[in-house]
């Protein structure tokens, strides 16, 4: 029986890696992940508006400010790592700039005056209504300009200014002795990071479940059920669809870590030094340059565990549910609650850092089927330790000891019952007959 | 031998067989009648050990039947049961296997199969894009690909032209030749009268009849009496014993209670000029409908 259900394993996994789907699949999640990696080479290259410079003409009647204004535009632009803007000083009126700006619709104008009681008395001059960012740049541009006017007309010599000038050197006290700057730094980090590295666990749930059902539906509904149950064991036929499904998802995650690696060695071909890329090595230095790496080592096996034992029981339920459905749609149907759960954990696990210390989230991170994706996060936000997630594996396990125990005898009776009906009084009436 | 000893099965309150008992030995072919619904494919599945019986017991040459023993048999059942995005090779490949056979041996008996049932070209081709007669005999050959020693066929003909009909009876009886159990049903009596020499007629899951084929009909009491020549209907309706009287084609068909009846009917039939009188065994179909019609009260 093991050979059989080895073999029913053997053959659900390469149906299913050696379909074009799953080829076409994988081909299309390739192009994508490559894609996304390298977005700000492929809009690049098909070019647009923002690959020429926004010019700003600034027509400054202070005869101050315009060396100080460029210079802040320069450095906001270039920390914002967005916009590309070329300054001018305009020398001529007013009447003049509002001429050449009618030829040239792209032009801003900044037009600067004195002011008493306000040192500077700006008029930004735009044919059409502006783009937020470039007016959220050119206004923080400006109050800089007149903070530095304001302290050079203020006679405040050179080395005070620099004082006021220069940023301030925060120093961090924590009355927990064991915490940690870099720990804080790397939390805010992470915070940012993990929805992105709890999606593949979303995207994966979601193939396992599509797999079994689809598998079992296709089974049961071509009556090809009747010959593989009078040879396997239901028992056998329902470990070997777990054992595929549960390979298979690991093979796709595997196959999605390579997709990213491939992206961003594209990204490394291209030589770019852009903001992701900059982002992504600062990140990964302050990763390995931080106590993390080594907390992180204590928690990947307690994950990667909660994370198999939870993909283990979505099987189990995928299983079961197909189980006593007759149709593919009918599948479909009955999967959605599934996925709603599913979803719930995920935007669950993204809120977490925005409400830190919920006990609600934290209720939630030991339910079985959503801990996996929430607990991971709530221990990067250091709101729960490992004795929580200890917890949420053994509850995960439990419930799927339960699904075993109850949901087994379920599968035997429903994968040979075609009745049709109401989804919910069929499961219940399979679950009594199989108790008589 | 294959041995069912007063099964019984439940669903829920609804008794789908009851107190059921039959044997069939090595090379025989037994057929289990009976209408739609009457506990066939339930018989069936708690033959290959898909239900558990309530009460009874199924042994196959003295084992109880456990998937140790499912290599031994062969199942084709009613509805088609083939993984349709497969094709013919990988399908049966795909049962072969989960017959505990290995694939050189699968792929010798397939071709040769195929080769009998004259449909070598659609080796490579999906199941789904064949005929529902050529479906059949896929669904047949992957029945018969063990060899098994217990051979369960629910409705083998469906979906087959005569030609196709004969082939598969070629087979069926050379199997029970090389010593194989045989469980056949068939709602097609003539089929059930061609191979089974013994029979059960389920109504309710209850045997309403069961034997001996040849001992079935000669207990039979109604007898027909076949007759060619001008006779007068009327005056042979008004016999004691006679049930009915029917014309098919240039023969009169009459039914009669029993045998006795015969002598009294030939008395009066032998006025007429006529030019032939037999007396026959009623077919099973008759036997069949008269059986489950009684067990209906009709």
């Amino acid at each position: 029986m093991v050979n059989k259900c080895l073999y029913l394993t053997k053959n659900s996994l390469f149906k299913k890696i050696k379909s074009k789907w799953f080829i076409g699949i994988n081909i299309f999640l390739l192009i994508v992940l490559c894609l996304v990696l390298n977005i700000d080479h492929v809009i690049s290259t098909f070019g647009g508006d923002f690959a020429s410079a926004t010019p700003i003409y600034i027509l400054d009647e202070t005869n101050y400010s315009y060396e100080i204004l460029k210079s802040n535009i320069e450095n906001v632009s270039s920390l914002a790592e967005q916009g590309n803007f070329e300054t001018k000083k305009y020398e001529k009126t007013k009447n003049d700039l509002v001429n050449e700006m009618k030829k040239n619709q792209k032009i801003i104008g900044v037009w600067i005056k004195e002011d008493i009681n306000n040192v500077l008395d700006v008029t930004v001059i735009t044919n059409d209504y502006m783009e937020s960012y470039d007016y959220q740049m050119l206004v923080s541009s400006i109050n800089q300009t007149k903070v530095s006017v304001a302290t050079a007309l203020s006679e405040i010599d050179q080395k005070e200014l620099d004082k006021i000038s220069s940023p301030i050197e925060i120093k961090r006290e924590y009355l927990d002795k064991n915490k940690k700057s870099e720990d804080e730094s790397m939390n805010m980090i992470m915070t940012t990071i993990f929805p992105f590295v709890i999606l593949p666990i979303f995207m994966l749930t979601v193939f396992l479940i599509q797999m079994i059902g689809a598998e079992i539906n296709d089974e049961k509904s071509t009556k090809g059920m009747e010959i593989i149950i009078s040879n396997v064991s239901p028992k056998a036929h329902f470990y070997s669809k777990m054992l595929a499904g549960n390979i298979f998802v690991i093979i796709q995650g595997i196959l999605l870590f390579i997709y990213g690696g491939i992206g961003l060695g594209i990204r490394n071909l291209f030589g770019s030094s852009s903001a992701l890329t900059n982002t992504i090595i600062e990140m990964t230095n302050s990763v390995l340059g931080s106590g993390f790496v080594s907390k992180i080592i204590t928690w990947i096996p307690l994950i990667i565990i909660l994370v198999l034992i939870t993909f283990v029981g979505y099987s189990l339920l995928a299983g079961i549910l197909a189980s006593i459905t007759t149709s593919s749609e009918e599948f479909q149907q009955i999967q959605t609650p599934i996925m709603m759960v599913l979803l719930f954990g995920y935007y669950l696990a993204i809120m977490a850092s925005t409400f830190h210390g919920s006990l609600f989230i934290r209720i939630m991170s030991y339910i079985p089927f959503i801990s996996a994706i929430i607990a991971p996060s709530l221990l990067v936000l250091g709101e729960i330790g490992i004795i929580d997630v200890l917890i949420a594996i053994i509850l995960q396990v439990l419930t799927n000891i339960l699904f075993l125990k109850y949901g087994l005898p379920i599968y035997k009776e429903g994968i040979l019952n075609y009745s049709t009906g109401n989804l919910f009084k069929r499961l219940l009436k399979i679950f009594k007959t199989k108790s008589d | 031998m294959l041995k069912v000893k007063n099964v019984t099965k439940y669903y829920g309150d609804f008794k789908a067989v009851d107190n059921l008992s039959f044997e069939v030995n090595k090379g025989e072919i037994f057929g289990l009648l009976g209408i739609n619904g009457a506990g066939k494919t339930t018989t069936f599945r708690m033959i290959m050990g898909l239900l558990t019986p309530n009460s009874g017991e199924i042994t196959l040459n003295g084992q109880k039947i456990d998937y140790n023993l499912t290599d031994k048999i062969g199942f084709l059942t009613e509805e088609r049961s083939l993984l349709t995005k497969l094709t013919v090779l990988e399908q049966i490949i795909f049962y072969g296997r989960l017959k505990g056979m290995n694939e050189k041996d699968i792929v010798q008996k397939l071709d040769y199969y195929l080769d009998k049932f004259e449909i070598k070209e659609y080796k490579n081709k999906k199941i789904k894009e064949l005929s529902k007669g050529n479906q059949q005999k896929i669904q047949f050959i992957s029945a018969l690909i063990n060899e098994p020693e217990l051979l369960i066929l629910d409705e083998p003909f469906a979906g087959l032209d005569p030609f196709n009909v004969q082939l598969f009876c070629q087979e069926i009886e050379q199997m029970a030749k090389k010593g194989s159990m045989i469980i056949f049903s068939s709602h097609r009596m003539e089929h059930v009268e061609q191979f089974c020499k013994k029979l059960v007629v389920l109504k309710n899951g209850k045997p309403v009849l069961q034997g001996n084929l040849k001992d079935i009909k000669h207990s039979y009491l109604k007898k027909n009496i076949f007759v060619r020549g001008e006779i007068d209907i009327e005056k042979i309706k008004k016999i004691e014993g006679v049930i009915s009287i029917t014309k098919q084609g240039d023969e009169y068909q009459i039914k009669i209670a029993n045998v006795d009846i015969y002598k009294t009917v030939f008395d009066e039939i032998k006025k007429y000029p006529i030019t032939k009188i037999v007396l026959e065994e009623p077919s099973l179909n008759e036997i069949f409908l008269d059986k489950v019609g009684e067990a209906y009260g009709q």
